[in-house]
């Protein structure tokens, strides 16, 4: 159960991770375009799901070392380029060659953003468990005097 | 409350039995996690064997096929797998914090995030041991952040 709701909150993020890259594309250099509400929600689901699918690359026995992550991270943005740029060009999101180069730009900066707010969310649980920890530390020597 | 406390030869096992009305009272927590620190582990250094109170050590950590225990300044290699070394820390202040070390939640400095997603445990001896996010909502449960 708690691994199903990690992924179901990994998936809400991604998806709105790349709403927001589409709609800041869309608004950039497109705004006049109009999308099939319903297709172009599927469509972004079925992103969504490849963006989690790729995430296999990650998988190890072994505790990743720092350099192995890294390794891995460009490998899935690899991944991720060469999955969703032939996708997107097939559903008509991109045409011509500057296109794809905008397109590529906006997957990289989701994968960016994707890592910013995990990231946040590692900020935020550090700072969750030092403070508990300085308040235990206290208690304790409170506890002792 | 009654406390009854019985001397024992070397040759038994020491135990302690609580007997309370609310096995989730606090002092019943407080009772269990002091005499978990008393629990023990064998550790080899050399060809010395060493007993090792769970509240010495600081991590266990497998590396090889092999297990080693850590403390505040020196390392002893450990007969015990890490499920085995896991199941003996039930209930203690120590967690599985990676695939490979289970960490001591009362030795940690502070934590700092990485931007793998995974952070760094600083050890009040200054070493660096790293804990999954898999495994970091087991440390805040430990530490009280999160609800049981």
């Amino acid at each position: 159960m708690k691994n199903i709701m990690l992924w179901v909150r990994r998936y809400v993020t991604v998806y709105g991770i790349i709403m927001l890259c589409t709609f800041f594309m869309c608004l950039l250099f497109n705004p006049a375009s109009e999308l099939p509400v319903i297709t172009f929600f599927g469509r972004i689901m079925v992103f969504t799901l490849i963006g989690l699918l790729s995430l296999v690359v990650y998988y190890s026995k072994e505790e990743l070392t720092v350099k192995a992550w890294w390794v891995r991270t460009v490998l899935h943005l690899l991944l991720l380029e060469a999955v969703l740029l032939p996708l997107a060009h097939h559903w008509g999101f991109w045409h011509s060659g500057p296109d794809i180069v905008i397109y590529a730009g906006f997957i990289l900066l989701a994968k960016a953003l994707w890592l910013l707010v995990d990231y946040g969310i590692s900020i935020k649980t550090a700072a969750q468990i030092n403070e508990r920890i300085r308040r235990n530390r206290l208690e304790k020597r409170i506890g002792k005097e | 409350m009654k406390v009854t406390v019985e001397q024992i030869g070397c040759a038994h096992e020491e135990e302690l039995i609580v007997r309370c009305y609310d096995p989730g009272a606090d002092w019943v927590g407080q009772v269990t996690e002091a005499a978990s620190g008393q629990r023990t582990v064998c550790g080899w250094q050399e060809d010395t064997l060493h007993r090792l109170k769970l509240s010495q050590i600081f991590y266990f950590e497998v590396v090889d096929d092999r297990s080693f225990v850590y403390t505040q300044a020196e390392v002893f290699e450990a007969k015990e797998k890490l499920y085995e070394f896991e199941r003996l820390c039930t209930g203690s202040v120590l967690f599985r914090c990676s695939k490979s070390m289970i960490l001591n939640a009362e030795k940690i400095d502070y934590v700092r995030p990485s931007l793998s997603g995974r952070f760094e445990a600083v050890l009040s001896n200054g070493e660096q041991v790293v804990v999954s996010r898999k495994y970091v909502a087991d440390l805040k449960r430990m530490l009280g952040v999160l609800e049981s």
